[in-house]
């Protein structure tokens, strides 16, 4: 069942078109990887789904109930980080956690502890938020967001100022959330981070969306690369073959669909060139998104 | 709605800000008790002889204008010797009112009449006066003024004369009966002196057979005075002693009426900008609350903390001031006096109303702040502009007290301060109490509802 829905979204700040047809959809148990360079209108739809920004055109539905019309209905189950966390630093870890509980009905202490120990703050929780650092902060930050129990979970660069050991704890969390049919839309520049647990991708440039898929297909949808030991590579250059790339004197790689790559293999054959190893490798998620994104570094 | 004031409380409360302002406040309020305990050596006031030695000797006593000078210079450097060598306060006053005339007597003999003759009688006479002060023979003196008032009263006499006679018979009747001696530390003994010094402008104006508008004035003012002295006097209430509770208390909105402004405009400045600078608007606005709903807990809080801070201040004085001075003061009254009859208030009464007057303008220039605060999303500006906006708007009151421009009534700065209410006294600019109201109130909402449109409608900003 769908959560999240967004449909032709539409974002204008003044004249400047931000966001065009955004459409994605997070279903139950569903980590949405959101995915795009700077400015191309990550924060911007995640702000419009949370109500942070007006929509001008489209439609956004939480939990069957649409943010326009009924705000407060929609936005009850949802937990978000939205940029950097949003903390009172004048307060303590505890007090923020208690002030965000009692603005929600019923969030008795013993799941503010729970959500405490399920970020690993349990040592530092009743220091002031000031003297935390940044990943202490982060991790107060999704302990606010799952305070509420949400069903939907908008995260936004999560893994910010978080150090490998965090980020590790962040995707045992979230695999775990997910399991609990809890959806998740989650955005971040560090696409190999995301890519060993998210299972949808969602691409976003210039305020578009280019590709939403899931993961498997995505990976698969490019050209698959196949890397090749051979006697000599200097051999290649004479057959004036397309889309390889020459690695070092024995290796190289090619970029090939599966049903050519016999065709290519037999042209070696043919020319005399002695083959050691075919070895298929599918890509990482960063390397297809390349692919995809025209080339642009992310 | 309950969940989301209280979050907001909590928010200010441990704000180091608020915290910093309220323990300056208690030191303000330390220093302000201290300056009212020591208000009597404050407004002691000493003449200085030195220069008028100097100023003596620089004159030229051949003219007549600089011998003049002279011997009125000679006569307060006499009396002020006088008066060093005695300590008690009767003693100095005694001096001052029977001895000094003495002496002018004596020297305007000695260097302008040139009597000689006379100089042996005076000179006899100030010792009289002199041995009468040493031993604080004040009874004598008043004695001395009911012989001289009812010798007095046997002459044909006109009515105003005659009856400022009687009262001064009165008077030192009273004084004689009651034990008051010329103390200036005594209140009735001050009060008794006020009446003496206005009585014959009092009387005069009173049977005057018309008044200017100045001398109306005068009168009016005088009037007042002679009533509330005589009610200090009929019922013994020290109300002019600055050196007690009472006084800070009866002063309390005039002492720390930027105190409370800083505070409601500091708190009401900063709580929805705060939000935006930090970025935690963004966590507030996705609890399941309408924007609306989130303004309006915030505008409450505000407004709750306007008493609040009302409360707390006048408990940190009313504890500081009576450690410093004690509690007794309490029950002595705050006398007002209007249009010929005077009222007594309690003094907590008294400073509750006077609390209360100046709510509409704490209220408009919280909103003020509120709403820049909303739009602008800048603390710093909401706070600059309406500490402004209370400069310039008592600039315009001042204004509009000489130039009658019809424009200036539509202006909330003439509406917002009712303290003439408090005081018994007519409006300065002749307003009424509902007209004034009714412009502060469409004041309030218009602002409110640009507030809440524009809260409603606004964007949250990537950083």
């Amino acid at each position: 069942m769908a959560i999240l829905k967004v449909a032709n979204l539409n974002k204008r700040f003044g004249k400047k078109e931000v966001l065009k047809a955004v459409s994605f959809e997070v279903n139950e148990g569903e980590i949405l990887a959101f995915i795009g360079p700077n400015g191309a209108g990550k924060t911007t739809t995640i702000k419009c789904i949370l109500g942070l920004q007006k929509i001008n055109g489209g439609e956004i539905t939480i939990n069957g109930f649409d943010i326009k019309k009924d705000f407060v209905r929609a936005i009850t189950r949802v937990g978000a980080i939205v940029e950097a966390p949003d903390v009172y630093m004048y307060l303590s870890g505890m007090d923020n956690l208690r002030l965000q509980a009692s603005l929600y009905k019923n969030i008795t202490d013993e799941e503010i502890y729970r959500v405490i120990k399920l970020v690993g703050l349990e040592n530092r929780i009743n220091d002031k938020v000031s003297k935390y650092s940044l990943g202490m902060r982060q991790r107060l930050g999704i302990a606010i967001a799952l305070i509420n129990n949400p069903n939907l979970l908008i995260l936004d660069e999560p893994t910010n100022g978080l150090d490998p050991e965090g980020i590790k704890d962040l995707r045992e969390l979230l695999i775990n959330l997910a399991k609990q049919r809890v959806g998740i839309l989650i955005s971040s520049h560090n696409l190999s981070e995301l890519e060993s647990f998210c299972n949808k991708v969602c691409i976003i440039s210039n305020g578009s969306i280019i590709k939403e898929s899931s993961i498997d297909t995505l990976k698969n949808l490019s050209e698959v690369k196949y890397r090749i030991k051979i006697d000599d590579t200097k051999k290649l250059t004479k057959l004036k073959l397309e889309g390889i790339k020459v690695i070092d004197n024995n290796y190289f790689e090619v970029y090939k669909d599966e049903d050519c790559i016999s065709e290519f293999i037999r042209v070696l054959v043919n020319n005399k060139i002695d083959i050691y190893e075919v070895i298929k490798e599918s890509l990482t998620l960063e390397e297809a998104f390349i692919n995809i994104a025209g080339g642009k570094n992310v | 709605m309950f969940s989301l004031i209280k979050a907001e409380f909590i928010k200010i409360i441990k704000k180091k800000s608020f915290l910093i302002v309220t323990l300056i406040f208690i030191l303000y309020c330390l220093l302000t008790n201290v300056i009212y305990q020591n208000s009597d050596i404050l407004n002691e006031y000493e003449e200085d002889i030195t220069y008028l030695e100097d100023e003596n000797k620089s004159l030229d006593l051949s003219l007549k204008k600089d011998l003049e000078t002279y011997v009125a210079n000679l006569e307060k450097i006499e009396v002020e010797k006088y008066k060093d060598e005695y300590d008690s306060n009767v003693q100095k006053y005694l001096i001052e009112r029977y001895l000094a005339p003495k002496i002018s007597l004596y020297l305007n003999y000695k260097y302008i009449s040139l009597e000689d003759a006379k100089l042996e009688k005076i000179d006899e006479e100030i010792k009289d006066i002199e041995e009468k002060i040493r031993k604080e023979n004040w009874e004598y003196f008043t004695k001395l003024n009911i012989a001289n008032y009812k010798e007095a009263l046997k002459d044909d006499l006109d009515t105003s004369t005659k009856e400022r006679y009687n009262t001064l018979l009165k008077m030192e009747e009273y004084r004689l009966n009651e034990g008051i001696a010329y103390d200036k530390d005594n209140y009735l003994h001050n009060a008794l002196n006020e009446i003496a010094i206005d009585i014959a402008e009092y009387y005069n104006l009173k049977y005057a057979s018309s008044l200017t508008k100045e001398e109306k004035t005068r009168f009016d003012y005088i009037t007042k005075e002679m009533q509330i002295n005589k009610y200090i006097i009929e019922h013994k209430v020290d109300i002019n002693n600055d050196q007690s509770l009472r006084a800070v208390l009866k002063n309390f909105s005039q002492e720390f009426d930027l105190f409370i402004l800083i505070y409601i405009i500091m708190i009401s400045g900063s709580i929805v900008s705060e939000e935006f600078n930090k970025g935690t608007i963004k966590s507030l606005l996705t609890r399941p609350y309408k924007r609306s709903t989130i303004l309006t807990s915030k505008l409450i809080t505000v407004l709750l903390f306007i008493p609040i801070v009302m409360v707390m201040m006048c408990s940190i004085e009313i504890i500081m001031g009576g450690m410093i001075f004690g509690f007794s003061s309490l029950n002595v009254p705050v006398v007002l006096y209007s249009h010929g009859i005077i009222k007594t208030w309690n003094i907590f009464r008294y400073l509750v109303l006077t609390l209360l007057c100046n709510i509409p303008l704490y209220l408009i220039l919280g909103v003020i702040a509120f709403m820049i605060s909303t739009i602008m999303a800048s603390t710093s500006a909401a706070i600059t502009i309406a500490f402004l906006i209370y400069l310039i708007g008592n600039v315009i009151a001042n204004l509009a007290l000489v130039y009658k421009f019809k424009i200036f009534n539509y202006l909330v700065f003439l509406h917002w301060d009712f303290n003439y209410l408090v005081n018994l006294e007519a409006n300065p600019y002749n307003f009424s109490a509902t007209t004034s109201l009714i412009v502060v109130g469409v004041y309030l909402i218009v602002m409110l509802c640009i507030t809440y449109i524009y809260f409603d409608k606004k964007d949250v900003k990537n950083i």
